[in-house]
């Protein structure tokens, strides 16, 4: 049912996984290789170690966790509303005497660029590796070369994988549980009954809400996406001055890819599920300007809120963790509230949101009815 | 008038349309019929607006469709243009009078429930695209449709996903709300029998009209076979 080149769909999967990977492959490998030389440092240089080793602590800590949790997550989201859209394919199948197994067992593609975004990631780690070194390497202490550790490509390439596929498998298999018919004729009952028994709104306001709310796993995605956006840049920005140099443009660029890829997957999934409304509407007479507004503005709000989370998030974790992670070095870097990096952050949100979806609507904006139907 | 002059329209390599020329006077009921593939709905889209012709020209009361470009074409919808699918496209997630509203809302229309009402769907306002049978969702979608009044009425098969029963009754409030409204209506069918309904019957094969006839006697829904 998902043929293999329908894996270019998932090439955001793919980026997320090479991100978080990338990352935590060398910070995890300097850690376990920096970790074992507490013996061996002079007694003049520990301070400085000690120092060093705080500091690959938290970025560690917080690039690679909050990277590797936000893929998780993004991954996850993105199996569910893919699944979701092909509700009918499913069900057809289902019809058609296909055992669920069987169908379930298209979507383990996921796990292939699940794979391939992590492969790629822990390759590309360690071919940096020794350049990060350099980068992190003190003075007065000994030169450190890398040593491969076997467990961090299970961690990091076999672990994912697995995880993903299972979990792309089960919810497709639990999807799958549900009877052919109700699978067929898409929309799900129980969420069509709760909007009942309301007062008359203008249209473009019940249009806006009755698509948040029978897509609700698609809002939360926008608004993950958007927290991303804020949080991921926002922290870039700041480790630019607690990690001097490289290593902060280097985490600043990979916040913003990541940004970039969450927010490009979202907005394809909020074009894409929204086409066929977006199609009748066309072929009804509606102008673009009301296409577009049925749609996008439904999502602000969203939005808005994802960026503000996302703002208040990477404060309080920063915060945090200098606090917990400097504890034990004498002296705790200093770090307030970036007003500049917030609205910065803010200006290039609002744009590249605007910018994307109107981008994807115009894409979308040329299927016809007949297309965005049988899709 | 709606007027189509040697239009051609292809898709890749298929030739949907071979030099096609047609007239449907203002009022005036008309079938395309044809078998499947014939080009019936490219005829259609391209006389509605939604489609640009390749060549040719198509007019509609004096605005001449080819030279529009696709807002234009929209706006030209939005003013005359009514739509009735096979499939129906009601938005699943819109509830009866939200989806028949979406129609009002373009014409400014606050008489849509007298609409519903005489589609006989007035016990069905709340209810959703999804728990409607199919003869119901395709009354609702002729409702959204008048709900615009429409200068000109396109059907691409409204009856072909129904029984013959139901279909008897959807194209039965079909004519009748054609006669009640006085638009022009363009009616895409495989169907002989549903033909004989027509005032004008378009013959088509493989992207040519072979045929154009007149009936002097057009036939209500229940007098015609099926
Ligand atoms: N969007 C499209 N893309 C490619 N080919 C199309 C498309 N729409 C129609 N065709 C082709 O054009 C021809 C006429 O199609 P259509 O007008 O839909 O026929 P009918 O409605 O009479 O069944 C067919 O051969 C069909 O395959
Ligand atoms: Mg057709």
């Amino acid at each position: 049912m998902i043929a293999l080149k329908d894996g270019l769909k998932f090439s955001g999967v793919t980026v997320v996984c090479f991100c978080a990977v990338f990352v935590c492959t060398f910070f995890m490998n300097f850690y376990a290789d920096v970790l074992p030389l507490k013996e061996s440092v002079s007694a003049e240089a520990l301070p400085l170690y000690t120092a060093q080793l705080a500091t690959a602590k938290m970025v560690c800590g917080i690039t690679g966790g909050f990277l590797s949790v936000i893929a998780a997550i993004m991954v996850v989201f993105y199996i569910r509303i893919y699944v979701d859209s092909h509700r009918r394919a499913l069900g057809t199948f289902k019809a058609m005497g296909y055992s669920n197994a069987k169908i379930a067992a298209s979507f383990l593609v996921f796990g292939a660029s699940v794979l391939t975004g992590c492969a790629l990631g822990f390759g590309l780690g360690w071919a940096i590796m020794p350049f990060i070194y350099k980068e992190l390497a003190v003075e007065g202490m000994a030169e450190i070369t890398p040593t491969f550790h076997a467990a961090l490509p299970v961690y990091l390439i076999v672990a994912p994988t697995a995880v993903f596929t299972a979990v792309g498998y089960l919810y497709a298999l639990v999807t799958l549980r549900k009877p052919p018919l109700e699978l067929m004729r898409g929309t799900k009952k129980l969420k069509v009954r709760a909007r009942r028994c309301r007062k008359d709104r203008p249209l473009l306001v019940e249009m806006c809400l009755s698509t948040l709310s029978a897509k609700k796993m698609l809002a939360f995605f926008v608004a993950f996406s958007c927290f991303c956006f804020s949080a991921m840049v926002q922290m870039g920005a700041s480790m630019q001055s607690l990690a001097e140099g490289t290593m902060g443009a280097m985490i600043l660029a990979i916040g913003l890819v990541l940004a970039a890829v969450s927010m490009i997957m979202a907005m394809t999934s909020l074009v894409r599920s929204n086409a066929a409304n977006i199609a009748v509407m066309r072929a009804m007479g509606f102008s673009a300007k009301e296409r577009f507004a049925a749609v996008f503005l439904c999502y602000i709000p969203v939005a808005v809120i994802g960026f503000a989370l996302g703002t208040v998030y990477q404060y309080i974790l920063l915060k945090i963790m200098i606090n917990l992670v400097f504890s034990d070095v004498a002296e705790i870097p200093e770090y307030s509230f970036d007003v500049p990096a917030f609205f910065i952050t803010l200006a290039a949100f609002a744009i590249c949101y605007a910018a994307m979806f109107a981008f994807f609507l115009y894409k979308a904006d040329k299927a016809t009815i007949k297309e965005t139907f049988t899709e | 008038m709606i007027k189509a002059q040697n239009v051609t329209k292809s898709y890749g390599k298929t030739q949907a349309l071979k030099d096609v020329s047609i007239e449907i006077a203002d009022g005036e009921f008309a079938v395309i019929l044809g078998a499947s593939g014939s080009g019936k709905s490219t005829l259609l889209n391209v006389l509605s607006g939604l489609e640009r012709a390749d060549g040719g020209v198509v007019t509609a009361d004096g605005e001449n469709l080819s030279e529009k470009n696709e807002a234009e074409r929209t706006d030209f919808r939005r003013r005359t243009v009514g739509f009735i699918f096979q499939q129906y496209y009601l938005l699943p997630h819109l509830n009866v009078q939200n989806n028949v509203k979406m129609g009002a809302a373009l014409a400014d229309n606050k008489d849509y429930l007298e609409i519903i009402a005489s589609l006989g769907l007035e016990d069905k306002l709340k209810a959703m695209p999804n728990e409607l049978s199919g003869g119901q969702q395709q009354r609702v979608c002729i409702a959204r449709a008048l709900a615009k009044r429409p200068k000109y009425l396109f059907l691409d098969e409204p009856t072909g996903a129904l029984d013959e029963a139901t279909g008897r009754e959807v194209l039965d409030y079909i004519m009748r709300e054609r006669a009640k409204s006085g638009c022009t209506m363009i009616m895409v069918t495989h169907n002989p029998a549903i033909a004989e309904t027509a005032e004008k019957v378009i013959k088509m094969n493989s992207g040519k009209i072979v045929e154009v006839s007149k009936n002097a006697h057009p036939k209500t829904a229940y007098e015609i076979g099926w």
